[in-house]
């Protein structure tokens, strides 16, 4: 964990003067709650490149997550900028899925968690030991986000945040055990689901001793997945912040960082009020308007209260929702996206993540808003439109987040029990299952928009559009859409072979050709003996044919 | 969605008009009647929905597509593309193969019984 520490602490420098003062976009919301909670001064919105996310996150895995996410979205908001940069370096092929709202390294805490997957059935556990900080909830929340978040990403930027808080971040896949051990079991259980992607990523504080399952864990997630649930910066104290880290993540899991208390997450379904007093503050930079900034971030703030205990997850989804959607994601089209389709402008919301989301299901809306929140740390032309968007996304946001609970999920508990009934009416799911699969399709949705956001922005166009989405599917999901082609036909490409290659085969060939004719020859000589060096000849001739032949 | 799908844009397909075929955008409709037909037969109205049928031929096409051009890797190892490759892109389905091994069995039958055919013609021709 030290090691973890002084990772988070390096990249993070600037942390510490955020956690009030930044209102950073709604990824700080989450984190505004996380930097108030966590007892170190790291500021959640460190420096670290996570805009928001990562103050959200930082503030998450603080103890108090829940009430400082509320205070510190406004913080956040500003910083999200900061932050909206860093996410921007990621690097657009880190599938950020989690990135969005906070830079994906808070979630590292949290992914380190997931890694641990295995151990998801603790999570419900550490739920329930809410007593310990916040944190322990919300490692069931940053699972989803900390998932996809290729270990490498960002680690180090994030991490600035958590890091104080969390003591023992497990950066890479170093979920060592946090101080808090006795949360940290609980949590990171509820962590591991969620570091699935992230390698290491640190599981903040929450790993406690689950963060060491983890870390296997979450290295066995090769995807894409973003760290973001890691980079929820978990405060030490509480494996849960790891959970907050999830920032924007529809994972809201972070109720369990509702230990923070931050009250305005709780509210964030009353819609973007409660936030937008603190959120306005802070809100200068990208997010304008507050209560989207930290609704960003609300997600993963979730209030702790409801974060404390696995159950709440799904509470914490609905809180998410409203906060979210206040939150700057909303500004950005992320919100609109769910209502209007015009997802391609949305991708400049990148915005951390698509707050409310809301489970509208369909799929472009979805990887719309994702790519919005994602847009953020990848493409700063992105970022323009978000200003505008983010009054209609609000408005919009507000609507859904108080007519769905759980704006920020893509999923609901309802759509899963009416998939699993299309499968067999007769099938029950147990609610961790359930739980779990909440959290794995954000995460998916989140990965899957970040990576077509970077497409996009390949493609050297500021909207995304299908073929983005369908690309990455097609080449590293092996997934094909039949309907959403366009009128494209794909061309076909004939494999490249080198010169060299292709002497190599005649050459072979020519002496194949050669063996065998001497073969004839000398069996036409002797029966017998021609048989066995035939039979000798041609595994010899087969072996140079297959060896040169790849 | 399906917008851009639907809108048979005539503009040229995607960048790779290089190529000698100048395979602008796809037609659309090329299946229609044809799959109209045989989804009834599998149970659907006998007038089923446009968008339905777009659909499935966007999966036909798609899926002919990716056929060949695995058969096209294969058979560049080989030189020409044959209809083996084909066969053994399918091998591991077996009524697929059954069925494209009936085919083409009666398609040699076929050209016999023509061939056989031309041939009695002639000799009536000759008597």
């Amino acid at each position: 964990m030290d090691s973890m520490e002084t990772a988070a602490t390096a990249p993070q420098p600037t942390e510490p003067t955020p956690p009030s003062t930044s209102t950073v976009p709604s990824s700080s919301s989450t984190i505004a709650s996380a930097t108030e909670p966590v007892p170190s001064p790291s500021p959640n919105p460190n420096p670290n490149p996570n805009p928001n996310p990562n103050q959200n996150q930082n503030t998450q895995p603080s103890t108090s997550f829940q009430q400082p996410q509320q205070a510190q979205q406004p913080q956040p908001q500003p910083q999200q900028q900061p932050n909206h940069q860093h996410s921007q370096t990621r690097a657009p092929g880190i599938p950020l899925n989690r990135l969005r709202p906070q830079p994906p390294y808070p979630n590292f805490a949290h992914l380190s968690s997931l890694t641990s997957s295995t151990t998801s059935a603790p999570l419900p556990p550490s739920i329930s030991s809410p007593a310990s900080p916040s944190i322990s909830t919300p490692p069931i929340q940053r699972g989803g986000i900390a998932i996809g978040v290729p270990a490498h990403a960002r680690p180090p930027q994030q991490h600035t945040f958590f890091n104080p808080p969390f003591t023992g971040l497990p950066r890479g896949s170093v979920n060592v055990s946090d101080p808090s051990p006795s949360t940290n079991t609980t949590n990171a259980t509820t962590v591991r689901p969620q570091m699935h992607g992230v390698q290491g990523m640190g599981m903040v504080g929450s790993h406690g001793p689950g963060s060491q399952l983890r870390p296997g864990g979450v290295s066995g997630h090769p995807q894409q997945r973003p760290v973001q649930p890691s980079i929820r910066s978990q405060s030490p104290s509480s494996s849960q912040s790891l959970s907050s880290q999830l920032q924007g993540h529809s994972l809201l899991r972070v109720s369990s960082m509702g230990s923070p208390g931050s009250p305005s997450p709780g509210t964030p379904q009353s819609s973007q009020n409660p936030s937008q007093p603190w959120i306005s503050a802070g809100q200068q930079g990208k997010q304008t308007q507050p209560s989207l900034s930290s609704s960003s971030y609300r997600p993963q703030m979730k209030p702790p209260q409801s974060l404390q205990q696995r159950s709440h997850i799904p509470q914490q989804q609905l809180h998410s929702l409203p906060m979210p959607s206040h939150q700057q994601q909303l500004p950005s089209a992320q919100q609109q996206q769910q209502p209007s389709p015009s997802q391609q402008s949305q991708e400049h919301y990148v915005q951390q993540y698509p707050p409310p989301r809301v489970p509208q299901s369909l799929p472009h809306q979805h990887q719309v808003t994702r790519g919005q929140g994602l847009g953020n740390q990848k493409s700063t032309s992105l970022t323009t439109v978000q200003p505008t968007n983010v009054q209609s996304g609000t408005q919009n946001a507000t609507a859904s987040a108080d007519a769905g609970e759980c704006g920020n999920q893509i999923l609901s508990k309802r759509s899963i029990h009416e998939l699993v009934s299309q499968i067999d009416p007769s099938e029950r799911l147990d609610p961790e299952v359930e739980d779990i699969l909440v959290e794995i399709a954000d995460e998916f949705v989140d990965s899957i928009t970040t990576f077509a956001c970077s497409l996009a922005k390949h493609r050297k166009s500021t909207t995304l559009e299908a073929k983005d989405v369908l690309l990455h599917l097609e080449r590293n999901w092996n997934i094909t859409l039949p309907g959403f082609g366009g009128d494209e036909i794909k061309s076909y490409k004939k494999p490249y072979t080198a010169d060299i290659h292709k002497e190599r085969l005649a050459a072979i060939k020519k002496s194949i050709v050669g063996v065998e004719a001497v073969n004839t020859k000398s069996s036409a000589g002797q029966a017998a003996g021609n048989l066995k060096g035939h039979a000798a000849k041609a595994p010899v001739i087969g072996s140079p044919k297959t060896s040169e032949v790849p | 969605m399906h917008n851009s799908s639907t809108g048979s844009t005539s503009k040229p397909k995607g960048s790779l008009s290089v190529s000698s075929d100048v395979s602008f955008k796809r037609k659309r409709g090329v299946f229609q009647k044809d799959l109209q037909h045989m989804m009834y037969g599998f149970g659907d109205d006998p007038n089923p929905l446009p968008e339905t049928v777009a659909l499935l031929e966007d999966i036909v096409v798609e899926y002919v597509t990716d056929l060949v051009h695995k058969a096209q890797d294969i058979a560049t190892k080989r030189g020409k593309l044959l209809t083996e490759d084909f066969l053994f892109l399918i091998r591991k389905d077996l009524p697929k193969l059954h069925r494209c091994t009936e085919l083409l069995s009666m398609n040699e039958e076929l050209k016999q019984a023509r061939k056989a055919f031309e041939v009695d013609e002639e000799k009536l021709a000759a008597d």
